[in-house]
């Protein structure tokens, strides 16, 4: 009797679907995490080259952090007209309390100050037409 | 909290500095990229020194580095399940481990600046594998210097700019890691497909 390649048998049969089931399974994972990944790779690349085009034509806007010198300098103003608008006389040699600190030494909401700073920004960039 | 870090350094200079970045280095997430910017731009404003500012980053960042490690190699697996715990990152370790074996001095110098995220896990993951720790060291400061440098040279450069500026460098740090899980990915895919063509 001539014997051909065996076949396997009904229980290796049935571990060998499973096998190839799984490496199928495992390659879809990684072809689906793989298209996530370029997805966000795509994703925050536009974003971070949109914001970088934008970033010279946009003010900084005011933060609760700022110290009134670090928002003169980013908005291109001297620091007295800012300290001048919220009422405050700096300390000397620089004044480094952060607008959130010098809102509560005023006992002022922190907000406020803030609106109060970017009145004399506004101010600044386009003053009052003179009478 | 990002506020509060912020405005330490604002009002407190490069000792602030020191400590916070020795924390985040540990792994506790904050925003250390944006702040080495704003000191960088604090440097181009003369609240700062410039060689005060990269030592204090500098070396507030190779500390906390150093004791991650240290915990990683000396603490044991109940240690670093429970700064897991603390920190609420279950990442694979094990995971993590493998490629600072596979990645070696290049990978703890790229997590330092380049995927600053996964520097904690680094740390931690080097010392459970037994990573040589003056190779460590050396890689570590390295890396820690180039951040320092780099960002608050690019905050110097930008100083009326910075929230945005730490907007872009937020996108661009994930772009990158993406784009490396992209590579990874495609190259097991690759794999793949390749053993299934040979059978």
């Amino acid at each position: 009797m001539v014997r051909g390649r065996s076949l396997p048998s009904c229980g290796a049969l049935t571990s060998y679907i499973e096998s190839v089931g799984q490496t199928w399974r495992r390659v879809l994972a990684v072809g689906l995490a793989f298209v996530v990944a370029i997805t966000f790779t795509l994703v925050f690349a536009f974003r971070a080259g949109r914001r970088a085009r934008h970033m010279r034509g946009e003010n900084e806007p005011i933060q609760e952090w700022m110290s009134v010198p670090f928002i003169a300098h980013s908005h291109h103003v001297p620091p007295s007209t800012l300290f001048q608008a919220i009422g405050v006389q700096p300390r000397q040699p620089r004044d480094r309390r952060s607008v959130r600190r010098i809102a509560s030494d005023l006992h002022r909401p922190t907000p406020e100050v803030m609106a109060k700073l970017q009145r004399a920004l506004d101010e600044a960039a386009h003053p009052p037409p003179r009478p | 909290m990002n506020n509060q870090i912020l405005a330490a350094v604002s009002e407190y200079g490069t000792p602030a500095l020191f400590g916070i970045v020795t924390i985040a280095a540990v792994g506790v997430p904050l925003p250390i990229t944006l702040l080495l910017v704003v000191v960088g731009s604090m440097v181009s404003q003369g609240a700062v020194n410039l060689w005060w500012a990269i030592g204090a980053a500098g070396a507030g960042s190779i500390l906390g580095d150093q004791a991650g490690y240290a915990i990683g190699r000396w603490g044991g697996p109940a240690a670093i399940a429970r700064l897991s715990a603390v920190f609420g990152k279950h990442a694979g370790l094990e995971a993590m481990e493998a490629k600072a074996k596979a990645w070696g001095g290049p990978g703890i110098y790229i997590t330092r600046w380049l995927l600053s995220p996964l520097g904690p896990w680094i740390n931690l993951a080097s010392g459970t594998a037994r990573y040589p720790w003056h190779r460590f060291l050396l890689w570590d400061a390295l890396g820690e210097l180039t951040a320092a440098v780099v960002f608050i040279s690019l905050g110097r450069f930008f100083s009326d700019r910075v929230t945005a500026l730490g907007a872009v460098l937020g996108d661009l740090t994930w772009a990158i890691a993406a784009l490396l899980a992209a590579i990874v990915l495609g190259y097991q895919l690759l794999a793949y497909v390749r053993r299934a063509r040979a059978r």
